[in-house]
């Protein structure tokens, strides 16, 4: 595609003006390509997500295209176009509305990291019949009867309910003993408290577990004393930890180690990928979550070495998180779609997503468990992943076919 | 005139109206038709926000709290009870209206910033209450079954019409608003609230319909937003900059006009989206940098908003000549107090009255009673009580003791505007005028408290200007006026509704001797048509030429009352004015 500079300041020009310009684009039909969209936050609060997300697309794109691009299509080119979701699902959805209508040749997409832009996002795309793959986790997103909308994250009730039984596995997997006692400490949000609500009402009963401490605050934390001081003296055999901002994480993983529970000698069990951001490193520092385990819908593990090594030498990042290896293998989901649907067409392409059943290539490297959607777009058969901060990294460690390294659930000071 | 300024403006709403759907049949995009739709929605919250903020000067940052509790209304309407949207937007309309209510009867005690910020809490409170109750994330169910019943059309036209006709709603209310008694008191308070108390607006119960009409109609909208967006969250409709938008469309295109936040939201929301798609995804967050540069720029080129400066490049200068145009009245219709003889009984009657500030005894025991159809004046040296006796009997405070009565109907506990109502009419030391509207205007606020309808508000106010003499100015803008013209308007505004009692504060302070004839005269007049006045001066000279009877105030105590020639041979008058020594030498003199 040639978009040249000129042309854009004139476009920006028309839209200093007051004028809405849609990029003019050249026919895509003489040149050999094939479109897919990917719509993220690429400024605002999310926007360091949105480009983790584009980093991982622009890789496998530039894979596809090294490797011949689209087979069935005689060698045709891959091509990304980036939209802004921005920082309101307003901006997504016109984002959405916008790729749609200056692209009318798309075949499928990614996108928009965050559950409302997702849900705001895949209105537009639903009627226009366009297939979208996410990584979001909201339950509504395949709960509406969409046709067109592909999770590949297990939703957040499965995580929810998987987390704990995982971890217990997991837990006797590495002692040859199952904990018997809980304590839980959390926030009072939104994602917390949907996590616990069915752990508190018998989920932790039919596990054999025992509650023996149950902390709940108003963020921000002031102080963690009280808090951890009740966990010291109740002394669960692990604590789940549900914590939704950095500064209350900070706080409590410090007091932790003030009172020698820190760095493996309590285990600590998290959910999601923002407990293992290069970000959270850099702000709480490897020895104080040293041990910490987190269940997350994809993390890079054993195969994907490397896409891994890849990753960092383009990029530059440490290491790569859930957001670079789903777009990367979203990218690689849509080839094989398009080479199955043989034909740019977008109906084809959701129509050979809903019957595919992918173990091997990139695109089943991307995903624990093979990518294969069920009715309502969700993947089946997907287990849950561990990662666990080692070293100042945090690495898969379970299941135990997929880790990278040993996970260890306590350890003596 | 104000009719027919009314009638074109009719014209212009229909003529924007025909002009958008001809945009929305050319554009073939759904893309545009999207934003298209977003412009006329945040149009008329803007319009919503400026009824209230606009025209009262009553600033508002929490216009998201009525949006967002419209949009939530629709949306869980439509998931728990089937609603469709065509109740679920009217129902958002109620619902905001009577947030409006909620918000506004603790809010409105107080002002300025302290208001503007005590909004901003609605909106941020509300948004935790919604997430506390699990609507994080809400999706609007599509209903393949009956898409018309649910406003779920496949022709993106549809949303335009739909918006488009909520925008009429909201212009034709905001010109009605701007072109009647409602929009005047709105102006009057936002220029001087006490002065507008004074003059008989019951500034709280306008206040409060202004925010319950705003909050109707941004819940309205905000309610036709979930329908367009499909899906609600708290921070997508209660947010932040939910409710800075339609500030910044406002004062973009200017504050307290009727096209003002149409303009904002017509040039800043597609250049906002424009940014978006052009930059979004070549250098993130460039798109809102740009865009905070051109608002500065547009602001410092145009302070006021957009409207005005295109106004004063491109309009013929038609109002002033308008009203210069108007004949005069030629036939006064006899003031109603002149068709009362006086009745030379007792009008006032104040028995004991005192006010404390701390330790300070501001009026002490005050036993006054003022004849109807006299010419009564209160004299006394500064700081002696004067304005604070008429702040008691006009309502502004109220006494710690005593009575007073009016007409033998007690006053005590009344606000300033029912006062005026009752028939006392007051102006003040420093002149309040409301100095951005016309001479006539100021009067026909004035007006309102003893006018049926607008019209006859309109023709009171001629006349009382041609009573004072001033009917040639009207059409001036207050805020040009020399002192003694302010004082004839201020006193054509008191004397407007046809009071029985006129409170004159200080008329005659800082005129030359030219001017002060000429207003002694015209106070006289009014007299002489049967209105009571009382009337406060510290310089006794032209106090004694003007009134029948004097009363004279001390350290917040009556010493002396009675004809001017025995008050100014009075003992205790002279020590209050000139001091002991002085009281000496004349009784030497005399000796």
């Amino acid at each position: 595609m040639n978009r040249g500079p000129t042309r854009r300041e004139v476009g920006v020009g028309l839209a200093l003006a007051g004028g809405v310009g849609l990029r003019w684009r050249p026919a895509a039909a003489q040149t050999k390509e094939v479109r897919v969209a990917m719509i993220a936050p690429l400024s605002g609060p999310w926007a360091r997500q949105g480009q983790l997300m584009r980093m991982g697309a622009d890789m496998a794109i530039e894979e596809i295209n090294q490797k011949g691009g689209i087979q069935a299509l005689g060698g045709a080119k891959l091509v990304l176009v980036v939209a802004d979701a921005g920082d309101s699902t307003e901006k997504a959805k016109n984002a959405a509305q916008r790729l749609l209508a200056q692209d009318p040749d798309l075949v499928g997409g990614t996108g928009a990291w965050l559950s409302s832009f997702t849900l705001a996002v895949t209105e537009v795309t639903e009627r226009m019949q366009l297939p979208i793959l996410t990584l979001s986790y909201s339950d509504l997103i395949t709960g509406r009867g969409f046709k067109y909308v592909f999770q590949t994250s297990p939703t957040a009730g499965h995580q929810a309910a998987e987390t704990l039984p995982t971890a217990l596995k997991l837990a006797e997997g590495a002692t040859g003993k199952r904990p018997k006692t809980v304590g839980i400490l959390m926030d009072n949000t939104a994602a917390p408290t949907s996590f616990a609500k069915p752990l508190r009402e018998g989920g932790l009963e039919k596990l054999g577990l025992k509650l023996v401490v149950d902390q709940v605050f108003t963020p921000p934390l002031s102080d963690a004393t009280p808090l951890i001081e009740k966990v010291r003296s109740a002394r669960p055999d692990f604590l789940l930890l549900l914590l939704s901002a950095m500064p209350d994480n900070k706080l409590v993983l410090e007091k932790l180690d003030e009172f020698k529970l820190s760095k493996g000698r309590l285990p600590l069990v998290g959910n999601g990928s923002p407990l293992g951001t290069p970000e959270l490193k850099n702000t709480i520092g490897a020895d104080l979550l040293e041990g910490l385990l987190f269940s997350v819908a994809d993390w890079p593990f054993k195969g994907d070495e490397e896409i891994v090594e890849r990753f960092k030498k383009r990029t530059n990042e440490p290491w790569m998180t859930q957001d670079g290896i789903t777009a990367y293998g979203d990218m690689w989901i849509l080839k094989e779609a398009v080479e199955r649907a043989g034909a740019a067409d977008r109906l084809k392409v959701a129509d050979a997503l809903r019957t595919m059943n992918l173990t091997t290539g990139p695109a089943a490297l991307s995903f624990p468990g093979p990518i294969q959607f069920d009715g309502n777009g969700r993947r089946v058969d997907v287990p849950m992943i561990f990662a666990q901060w080692q070293n100042g990294v945090p690495v898969t460690v379970f299941p135990p076919e997929l880790a990278l390294a040993k996970p260890y659930w306590l350890k003596e000071a | 005139m104000r009719a027919s300024a009314q009638t074109r403006q009719r014209w212009v709403i229909l003529a924007v109206a025909v002009a958008v759907l001809v945009v929305s049949l050319a554009l073939h995009s759904a893309y545009y038709q999207l934003v298209l739709t977003q412009v006329l929605l945040w149009a008329v919250l803007s319009l919503a926000w400026n009824i209230l903020s606009g025209y009262s000067g009553y600033f508002s940052f929490g216009h998201a709290a009525f949006w967002g509790l419209g949009a939530y209304t629709v949306a869980l309407g439509m998931i728990y009870w089937d609603l469709p949207p065509w109740v679920g937007i009217p129902l958002g309309a109620v619902v905001g209206g009577i947030a409006g209510a909620i918000i506004g009867y603790p809010t409105f005690r107080l002002r300025g910033h302290y208001f503007a910020l005590a909004m901003l809490a609605y909106p941020l409170a509300t948004l935790y209450v919604f997430q506390w109750l699990g609507y994080q994330e809400i999706s609007l169910p599509m209903r393949r079954d009956a898409p018309i019943l649910y406003m779920q059309f496949t022709d993106p036209r549809a949303y335009v019409v739909l918006a488009l006709g909520l925008l009429v709603i909201a212009l034709v209310v905001s010109l009605h608003v701007e072109n009647s008694r409602f929009g005047m008191a709105l102006r009057a308070i936002k220029q001087n609230e006490p002065a507008a108390e004074a003059a008989g607006i019951p500034t709280w119960a306008w206040k409060m319909r202004a925010i319950m009409l705003s909050g109707a109609l941004a819940g309205m909208a905000g309610g036709l937003y979930a329908v367009v967006l499909l899906v609600v969250t708290p921070e997508s409709v209660f947010g932040m900059l939910v409710s800075a938008q339609p500030l910044i469309l406002a004062l973009f295109g200017g504050v307290g006009t009727l096209w003002g936040p149409v303009i904002g939201a017509a040039v800043l929301v597609p250049l906002a989206e424009g940014l978006n798609g052009e930059l979004g995804d070549v250098l993130p967050g460039i798109q809102g940098v740009v865009y905070g540069v051109a608002i500065i720029v547009i602001i410092l080129c145009a302070p006021e908003g957009l409207y005005w400066r295109l106004r004063d490049r491109f309009a013929k200068p038609g109002v002033l000549r308008i009203i210069e145009d108007e004949p005069r009245p030629t036939m006064p219709v006899k003031p109603a107090a002149l068709l009362r003889p006086p009745s030379g009984g007792n009008l006032l009657v104040l028995r004991g009255v005192g006010i404390s500030f701390g330790g300070l005894r501001a009026l002490d025991d005050i036993d006054l009673v003022v004849r109807e159809g006299s010419l009564h004046g209160i004299i006394g040296p500064n700081g002696a009580g004067k304005t604070t006796l008429f702040n008691v009997v006009n309502g502004f405070l109220a006494p710690d003791r005593g009575s007073i009565s009016f007409t033998g109907i007690p006053l005590a506990g009344l606000r300033p505007s029912r006062v005026c109502r009752l028939g006392i009419g007051r102006t003040f030391q420093v002149v309040r005028a409301f100095s951005r509207m016309t001479v006539l205007d100021n009067v026909i606020v004035g007006a309102f408290v003893g006018a049926r309808d607008d019209v006859s508000a309109e023709r009171m106010a001629r006349v009382a200007l041609d009573r004072v003499g001033l009917i040639d100015r009207a059409g001036a803008v207050a805020g040009g006026l020399t002192t003694r013209e302010l004082r004839l308007m201020e006193l054509a505004r008191a004397l407007a509704p046809l009071p029985r009692l006129l409170l004159l504060d200080e008329t005659l302070a800082g005129l030359g001797q030219e001017d002060l004839a000429g207003i002694l005269n015209v106070i006289r007049q009014i007299r002489d048509e049967g209105v009571t006045v009382l009337i406060i001066e510290h310089t006794m000279q032209a106090m004694v030429r003007l009134v029948d009877e004097f009363s004279v105030l001390d350290h917040g105590r009556l010493i002396a009352a009675g004809a001017p020639d025995e008050i100014v041979r009075d003992r205790r008058v002279i020590e209050a004015y000139l001091g002991r020594r002085w009281m000496d030498r004349i009784t030497d003199t005399a000796a």
